[in-house]
């Protein structure tokens, strides 16, 4: 405490503390003896002249405050009560320094954290760390080192003040600052052995506190001056506290950040298995029954809707199998898919199932979707094969077949497995007509509640094939035959012979086999390609030496899938 | 410089903490006067009309925005610049201060450099 410091004190006592004046003036009167004091610059605190009788020059702790004078040498009681005051002044102020001081570091310490808090870059709470250390502490240098155990090195986060050759002494430091930072002392190295040590012999004062969370160390922080300043024990108190904090908001943000990283994995991971089951379970299925995600579907869940079901058959696929090992038979499924499935969903169906050599679709749209998907797919094919033909390959061809109708949709299984499923007549239907595309030799063949739900049915060309009664089935299904997915060639000559196509089938239904068979005859020989009309023929061929009753409908029916 | 300043608050260690923070400003004949509850400040302020006065909000016997309410809203005293002292966190309690009248609004721990700023340039003038 500085000369200031005394003379304020002095001076309060003698100019402001009503008190202080009071016992004074009162002494004063009772000793009858006047008194003044005038400072070391020739101010006067009290009195204003040069009293003869009695002097005094005060001093106070090696340091001259002024002279007092009294009239009589009994001014030299007031002059020892006026010390008592001061003293108790001058105690107080030093107090209250002391506690202003605390107060600042207080006052530091809270803005300190605070600031961290906010931070989550260990580099900035290092830096805002050591800056803060060197506004409340009086140093040069200063650093802040983190110790990584993984790679088993001391990392300088953050420095403070010129060290010429940091990096190398660092290096050359590390297992001794390795040390230090597991040992976890805070300490004030002796001045002595400051030269010992080469990352610090640049300083003449170096203190040190570890950056400890719990019971892990993370690092340390040193403090350096490049004059010898001996620093006190109430510094590395303070050193201590602000490396604490450091730690503490690091550690915080490492776990902030590691948190935040987890929950994007979760997110990420979430996101593609919400993906990949999209892909296994189609979304549409999902939203079908009401839900927006698989995760919200249940067990017994189900929808009823009307819906297209198309099923789409490789046709001899066996032939084209024999000649493929395995994989490349996968391969081939893996390829033949690809192609058809963007059809599919083009025209706002999904693929509910993969059958192997082929695949069940449903149409939620209705079978103007599904026909239109269908003559696509075919179209697709057909230019498929163009390239397998480059290639010396064997064509692909597809029979399609389709029927519409309502559709339960729903979650099946038990609590361990689940999966989604239909269950309709519909789909045995769409199954059986797929199957009899095969027998009739067309590309694509529907129903005719299909046909009768087109909501354009003028976008395609269709003959009719007459009624069948399909195994398992009372009711006889009407059978057409949509000719807009075959080869431009067929189309163009099934369109040709539409009509006599459609004499010819009245010839067969009234029973005028003969003259159906001329007919089927004449539209066969224009394109040998024509199964149908052949099927027709040989039908009307088969019947003409055939009795038939009166309940003969023209309903044929099939016994075979 | 003939000003008056008072102190308010019921923890003797942050009177003596302002009191040393502006202890700069008796040197330029700022007188510096004390209160340890509201009641106290009240009266001294009616009798001693101090230019400023650093009001603890939290205190017994009349808090300080009462003694803040009375002084403005009912004394009418609006030449007394009030500061209000409340600690960090409780800053719901500022709208309120401002609404009773206070002119500003400090936090506890409060920075002394900043403190000793702000009442040398209140009693500038």
């Amino acid at each position: 405490m500085g000369l200031n410091t005394a003379l304020k004190a002095l001076r309060y006592v003698l100019k402001r503390d009503k008190d202080a004046k009071l016992l004074l003036e009162n002494l004063s009167k009772q000793l009858d003896v006047r008194f003044s004091f005038q400072d070391t610059e020739q101010r006067w605190i009290w009195g204003d002249d040069i009293l003869t009788g009695y002097s005094e020059q005060i001093h106070f702790e090696e340091m001259d405050l002024g002279t007092f004078y009294a009239t009589s040498p009994t001014g030299k009681l007031v002059l020892e009560t006026l010390q008592l005051l001061f003293r108790k002044e001058w105690e107080k102020k030093n107090i209250g320094k002391e506690v202003l001081g605390l107060y600042r570091e207080i006052n530091m310490i809270y803005g300190l954290s605070e600031m961290i808090s906010e931070t989550i870059d260990s580099k900035a709470i290092a830096e805002i760390a050591l800056e803060e250390a060197s506004q409340i502490i009086g140093i040069t240098h200063g650093l802040f080192l983190m110790y990584d155990a993984e790679i088993d090195k001391v990392i300088e986060v953050s420095s403070l003040g010129d060290n010429p050759n940091r990096l190398t002494n660092l290096k050359a430091q590390n297992d001794l600052i390795k040390e230090l930072i597991l040992r976890g002392t805070a300490a004030i190295v002796p001045p002595e052995r400051i030269p010992n040590n080469p990352a610090i012999k640049h300083l003449k004062s170096v203190m040190y506190a570890p950056l400890k969370v719990k019971h892990r160390n993370l690092g340390i922080m040193i403090l350096g001056h490049q004059d010898p300043i001996d620093f006190t024990a109430a510094e590395l108190k303070l050193l201590t506290t602000i490396a604490l904090q450091s730690a503490a908001a690091i550690e915080s943000a490492h776990l902030y950040e590691k948190g935040l990283k987890e929950a994007q994995e979760r997110e990420e991971a979430i996101r593609k298995i919400h993906d990949v089951s999209q892909k296994f379970v189609p979304s549409k299925f999902i939203t079908s029954l009401g839900k927006d995600k698989l995760t919200e579907v249940a067990l017994g869940d189900l929808v009823e809707r009307e819906v297209t079901v198309v099923f789409v058959d490789i046709r001899d696929f066996t032939t084209i199998s024999e000649t493929l090992n395995p994989t490349d038979n996968f391969l081939f499924v893996n390829g033949f898919n690809g192609r058809m499935g963007p059809f599919i969903r083009k025209n706002q169906g999904f693929i509910m199932q993969y059958l192997g050599d082929g695949f069940m679709a449903l149409f939620p749209g209705g079978s103007q979707d599904a026909l239109r998907a269908s003559v696509e797919m075919q179209q697709a094919l057909q230019s498929y094969n163009k390239e397998r033909l480059k290639k010396n390959r064997l064509p692909v061809k597809v029979g399609i077949g389709m029927q519409s109708g309502n559709l339960i949709m729903g979650i099946t299984g038990d609590v361990e497995r689940l999966d989604a499923a239909i269950i309709a007549d519909t789909v045995n239907t769409a199954a059986r007509i797929e199957g009899l595309s095969k027998h009739f030799g067309n590309s694509i063949l529907l129903t005719g509640v299909c046909k009768d739900n087109l909501t354009n049915p003028e976008e395609f060309e269709f003959r009719y094939l007459g009624p069948v009664k399909v195994k398992g089935k009372q009711k006889p299904i009407k059978l057409f035959e949509c000719i807009n997915g075959d080869l431009p060639k067929l189309y163009k000559h099934k369109l040709a012979t539409k009509k006599t196509f459609e004499e010819g089938m009245d010839l067969y239904f009234n029973q005028d086999f003969a003259m159906a068979a001329v007919t089927f005859q004449r539209i066969f020989k224009r394109n040998d390609q024509d199964h149908t009309a052949k099927l027709f023929l040989n039908r009307s061929a088969h019947l003409i030496t055939k009795e038939l009753g009166d309940d003969w409908k023209g309903i044929e029916l099939m016994t075979t899938k | 410089m003939d000003k008056k300043l008072l102190i308010v608050d019921d923890e003797a260690h942050i009177r003596m903490l302002i009191e040393q923070t502006l202890e700069d400003l008796e040197d330029e004949g700022v007188e510096l006067l004390f209160a340890e509850n509201g009641e106290q400040a009240l009266e001294i302020i009616q009798e001693e009309k101090p230019n400023l006065v650093f009001l603890d909000v939290m205190m017994p016997k009349m808090n300080g925005m009462e003694v803040c309410q009375k002084v403005k809203k009912e004394l009418n005293l609006n030449e007394v610049y009030i500061i209000l002292l409340t600690a960090k966190g409780q800053e719901v309690d500022r709208q309120k201060g401002l609404e009773m009248g206070a002119n500003k609004y400090m936090t506890k721990p409060f920075d002394p450099d900043e403190m000793l700023e702000i009442a040398e340039e209140i009693l500038k003038d």
